[in-house]
């Protein structure tokens, strides 16, 4: 009973970490090219580096889940790959686009990570974001089943294969880019591109095929 | 000869038309495997991510700028360092040329008059570094201090602090040209680095 009751302690809430509101970006910066506002960012406006964290924070976050296949660790990895990116902001040319160089930085974090900790799936019923209204219950538990297991084969791949086959399919990056990424040429990407897909079959069989 | 994985994506991608792959329409293998890389990008392609709720966005970015604000500002570039530098590198590196050229000039084969300077007693710590804000709490460096704060040139040459040969060694043994010589040399110097 008593250990029911600490879970109803208001001073458990709200959690540590949201311990400010966002502030609101200013007007000037929301319509700055990616490069002026890395500039701001270095001459001392944090708040540019808010505006590059809500332009580029969505696509973060679905290529780290892509990686781990989990809400909570995919967050924790995004947080990680902005962080990574403000310390060494300095050192963007602006060579590659702002998304390319978060992507580089994402892919390595989250490689890095799924290479360190076997990724956790997360199971059908801890899944509360996703829009049901599209389709029937049933048809959406099939497919939920169907993708559980098309990630959990992705997870098994070697990890530029795996690298590979989540900026070409999900990102749709082209093949330059993404040998920009993983700093490979676009040949070595195009035979990773057959080989995930190939390893993918063989891990699927016949049954999402 | 089949198709290279390369030629096979291109044609599974529709980047390559099949029309152009003749090999295709001859080899039942090949035809095969291109089916089974559609099929497999197909399923892959179906696999959706949960959308995170809107609110998440916030919090998201309220997280991210908790941690920036609490890293600071971006770190300086390994490769923005040389401008600091290189400029600081030169000043050292002219001040010991100076310094170990008019050293041997003294020794030379024409004896130049030899000036003894005055023994000046300049503190070694003649500048605070206690009142460095850097520096400040440093327990080690107060020790230091302290125990060097009544120290002269002499005493810390004797205590092998300016080991012969080294440019403090050098410097401290300068004579009174010398001396003025090399000071203008560094502001020379100070001049042209913009210091």
């Amino acid at each position: 009973m008593a250990s029911s009751l600490t879970w109803t302690l208001p001073g458990t809430w709200p959690p540590r970490t949201v311990t400010q509101p966002m502030r609101p970006a200013e007007p000037g910066l929301v319509d700055l090219d990616e490069r002026a506002l890395v500039e701001a960012c270095l001459s001392g406006q944090s708040a540019a580096f808010d505006v590059i964290v809500e332009r580029h924070r969505r696509s973060v976050y679905l290529l780290c889940y892509r990686f781990v296949s989990n809400h909570e660790d995919a967050s924790d990895l995004s947080q990680d790959v902005f962080l990574r990116a403000y310390r060494g902001l300095r050192s963007f040319r602006g060579q590659s686009s702002l998304a390319t160089w978060l992507y580089r930085i994402g892919v390595n974090v989250c490689l890095n990570r799924v290479s360190a900790k076997k990724p956790l799936s997360e199971s059908i019923e801890d899944r509360q974001f996703v829009d049901e209204k599209a389709e029937s219950a049933p048809d959406r538990l099939m497919k939920d089943e169907r993708g559980a297991r098309v990630r959990a084969a992705i997870a098994q791949l070697p990890r530029k294969q795996r690298a590979t086959l989540v900026l070409r399919m999900y990102h749709e990056m082209s093949h330059q880019e993404i040998a920009d990424v993983l700093g490979s040429s676009v040949g070595a990407v195009k035979a990773n591109f057959f080989h995930a897909l190939s390893n993918l079959k063989k891990m699927l069989g016949g049954e999402v095929l | 000869m089949h198709l290279q994985p390369d030629e096979l994506i291109d044609l599974a991608e529709g980047t390559r038309a099949e029309s152009s792959a003749t090999h295709l329409a001859e080899c039942a293998v090949c035809r095969l495997q291109l089916e089974e890389l559609k099929a497999t990008m197909s399923a892959a392609a179906d696999v959706d991510v949960p959308e995170p709720s809107p609110l998440f966005w916030d919090h998201f970015s309220a997280r991210v700028r908790q941690a920036v604000d609490a890293e600071g500002a971006p770190r300086r570039s390994f490769w923005t360092w040389p401008r600091v530098a290189i400029p600081a590198v030169s000043v050292a590196t002219a001040v010991l040329a100076v310094a170990v050229t008019l050293n041997r000039g003294g020794s030379g084969n024409t004896p130049l008059p030899t000036v003894v300077p005055a023994p000046v007693a300049l503190p070694v710590a003649s500048v605070d570094l206690l009142a460095d804000p850097q520096s400040a709490g440093d327990t080690a460096l107060t020790l230091v201090a302290e125990l060097s704060s009544d120290m002269d040139f002499e005493t810390a040459r004797d205590a092998g602090l300016a080991a012969r040969g080294s440019a403090e060694h050098a410097v401290t043994h300068l004579t009174g040209s010398e001396l003025r010589e090399l000071q203008r040399l560094l502001q020379e110097e100070l001049a042209r680095s913009g210091a």
